[in-house]
């Protein structure tokens, strides 16, 4: 379970970005986000939509722990993100669309890095390592240097890494970015899976495809606001534009008028 | 600690599989002594021989004097020798290198000699000359013409020419021979060992940090149960290690170029050897350790700051010069370990390396440099913790 409560995330603007926002700009720094709420809950897939500098990105990182929030509590797998942040990452996997893998070890050294860090027994990670591998079909390169490997092998190795320690809530931040329709589709299968075995999961997009295809509850953000937050068929039937692109266009739009 | 351990050796296997850390921790260093050597030894002696064996082209202008100078000239098969040339010709030849040096000897030479008054002679050469084999022989041959003449002044005055010398100096030098060499190549020795250190913990500190950044395997790492500062401590650890091992591999390389090299004089070995003693090597290293610590905390501050490989590189880069500065410093003479230099980074570590290498360090000033590179490596260590601890500088856009 993840429960964020009017979560404001604010960032000191460096002299050059001051400079790029242009003359005449007193503030010394911008709202990533602006109290927003929202819970994803366990077996459910929770879909953060939102254009490019929305601030999910920013979302993602403070439920991750990676930044602190401004203002606001986040709490995931019932531990404050601020009190414990290292319990929280206990209970975290996180993916990104970059792989974010090390080229010189190989998948079993690399997976078997990020069970060493979540505390496996060794046991424990063998069982868990021969089961993804072999649902993954990565025996064959399980030795192999991972920068010797294809996209959709790293893509599989970066699962693996992911959900090693079996965690309970699976954060992805934009996880297709950059990848072709068929090695997207390991990600597609893994988000499935994990809805299936009960996790928490929250992803990011700007692509309403995957939104359709994969969320149960959805949330919009815009300039650090939240739009919208209610469960996935909820928004279809509201929408006031014929597809789904369009109205997350015209609520787009609407608020920048 | 477990997962600070699990960072370390999981950095340290990374970082050994890199050709080019292993490069520049290890092959460069534990070669730059034996290639310098060799190269240097091989290059001298061929230098040396080229100029023995030159036959010099020497210009005379005697206006018929110093006959006895220009028959022993005339007979030397190393010399060829030029005569009929006015001043100023011998100087431009000399200047395009077709003289190698020229003897003219004023017009009243002769009588002057005669006379038992002093004759003079003008030997015109090149100092910028490497070897300057034309001005040492031609002041040999020189020498040799006056001590004849000034003995057979005496033999004339009938007076023993020991009645010149009325005092004999002895120089009796109490160095040790440890001593008078270590002030030499003792000054030398500390600028490779702590330009090494630096480079040794230069590319795993940008690869550990803007490296890690770029390839996005530090947001993934930071998604992990482990805390920063564990994370930092695993990946100082490693660029310690490197800065240490390049440092003691060069001092290897060192050592065992000096032992095993059969073309370096009998004497340089001698002497090298001496100063390159296991006690001595073993407290300059000690010294490198927490200054090390302090290379890898500057040199992980900026790399973390840094968004990519190519960003680090660019602004560490220039700081091997400032690493540079203060130990040159140390190599100018005159300049020795004392109260106030023994606070100064880097400088102090080049002045007590090479008392260290002397024996004759100081212990009270050595644990004046001790302490000071502790506070100076807490001090870096601290910083680059807090500088790591800091969102603006873990996920810096622009």
């Amino acid at each position: 379970m993840i429960e964020v409560a009017s979560l404001t995330k604010t960032f000191s603007l460096s002299r050059k970005q001051k400079r790029e926002l242009g003359g005449g700009r007193n503030n010394s720094s911008v709202d990533a986000l602006r109290d927003i709420s929202f819970t994803c809950k366990p077996g459910r897939v929770f879909a953060l939509l939102g254009p490019n500098g929305a601030g999910k990105t920013t979302a993602l990182r403070i439920i991750a722990t990676m930044l602190q929030p401004t203002s606001g509590t986040v709490r995931v797998c019932d531990l404050d993100t601020g009190r414990d942040p290292h319990l929280v990452r206990s209970c975290l996997g996180v993916l990104t669309g970059q792989t974010g893998l090390y080229d010189r070890l190989t998948p079993t050294e690399m997976v078997r890095y990020f069970a060493d860090l979540n505390g496996m027994d060794r046991d424990h990670f063998e069982q868990r390592r021969r089961h993804l591998f072999e649902r993954l079909d990565m025996e064959d390169f399980a030795d192999r240097r991972i920068g010797r490997l294809s996209t959709g092998m790293r893509q599989k190795v970066s699962i693996a890494r992911t959900v090693i320690h079996a965690p309970e809530v699976i954060v992805f931040d934009e996880p297709t970015a950059g990848l072709d329709a068929v090695t997207s589709r390991n990600i597609v299968q893994l988000v499935r899976d994990s809805r299936e075995a009960g996790k928490t999961i929250i992803f990011s997009t700007h692509r309403m495809g995957e939104v359709d295809q994969l969320s149960d509850d959805v949330a919009i953000v815009h300039k650090g606001a939240l739009l919208y937050n209610g469960t996935y068929s909820d928004f279809k039937t509201g929408m006031q534009a014929p597809t789904l692109e369009d109205e997350f266009v015209r609520l787009i739009e609407e608020v920048d008028r | 600690m477990r997962v600070t351990i699990t960072i370390f050796l999981k950095e340290l296997k990374d970082t050994l599989r890199d050709r080019r850390t292993l490069f520049a921790m290890i092959l460069a260093p534990i070669l730059v002594f034996p290639v310098m050597i060799t190269l240097s030894v091989n290059l001298m002696k061929s230098q040396v021989k080229k100029a023995e064996d030159k036959v010099l082209r020497i210009g005379l202008e005697s206006a018929g004097n110093a006959a006895d100078i220009r028959d022993s000239l005339l007979a030397r098969s190393d010399m060829r020798v030029v005569e009929d040339l006015d001043v100023d010709r011998m100087k431009h030849l000399i200047q395009t290198d077709s003289l190698d040096a020229a003897l003219v000897f004023s017009s009243d030479f002769d009588t002057q000699i005669e006379s038992h008054h002093e004759g003079s002679v003008q030997l015109l050469h090149k100092s910028a000359e490497a070897f300057s084999t034309a001005r040492t022989k031609l002041r040999e041959l020189l020498s040799a013409y006056e001590r004849r003449v000034v003995s057979a002044r005496f033999k004339d005055l009938r007076v023993d020419e020991a009645i010149t010398s009325a005092m004999e100096i002895q120089h009796v030098d109490i160095s040790t021979r440890q001593e008078k060499f270590g002030k030499v190549i003792g000054g030398f020795l500390p600028y490779i060992f702590v330009l090494f250190c630096f480079m040794g913990c230069m590319y795993p500190a940008i690869d550990l940090g803007a490296g890690e950044k770029e390839r996005g395997t530090l947001e993934t790492l930071l998604s992990s149960p482990a805390t920063r500062m564990q994370i930092l401590l695993g990946k100082f650890g490693v660029i310690v290690l490197t800065g240490i091992t390049s440092a003691i591999v060069s001092v290897l390389g060192l050592y065992a170029s000096v032992r095993l090299a059969v073309q370096l004089p009998p004497m340089i070995q001698e002497m090298v050897s001496g100063l390159l003693q296991i006690s001595s090597l073993l407290m300059v290293i000690s010294l490198l350790v927490p200054l090390t610590i302090f290379f890898a905390a500057l040199l992980l501050s900026f790399s973390i700051y840094a968004r990519s490989f190519k960003e680090a590189q660019s602004i560490i880069s220039p700081l091997t010069l400032l690493i540079i500065i203060p130990v040159f410093i140390g190599l100018i003479p005159g300049i020795k370990l004392n109260g106030v230099t023994a606070l100064i980074p880097i400088l102090n570590v080049s002045l007590a390396s090479r008392e260290i290498l002397s024996g004759t360090i100081s212990y009270p000033l050595l644990a004046e440099v001790y302490a000071s590179l502790i506070v100076l490596a807490a001090a870096g260590l601290t910083g680059c913790a807090k500088w790591f601890g800091r969102e603006q500088t873990i996920f810096r856009s622009t």
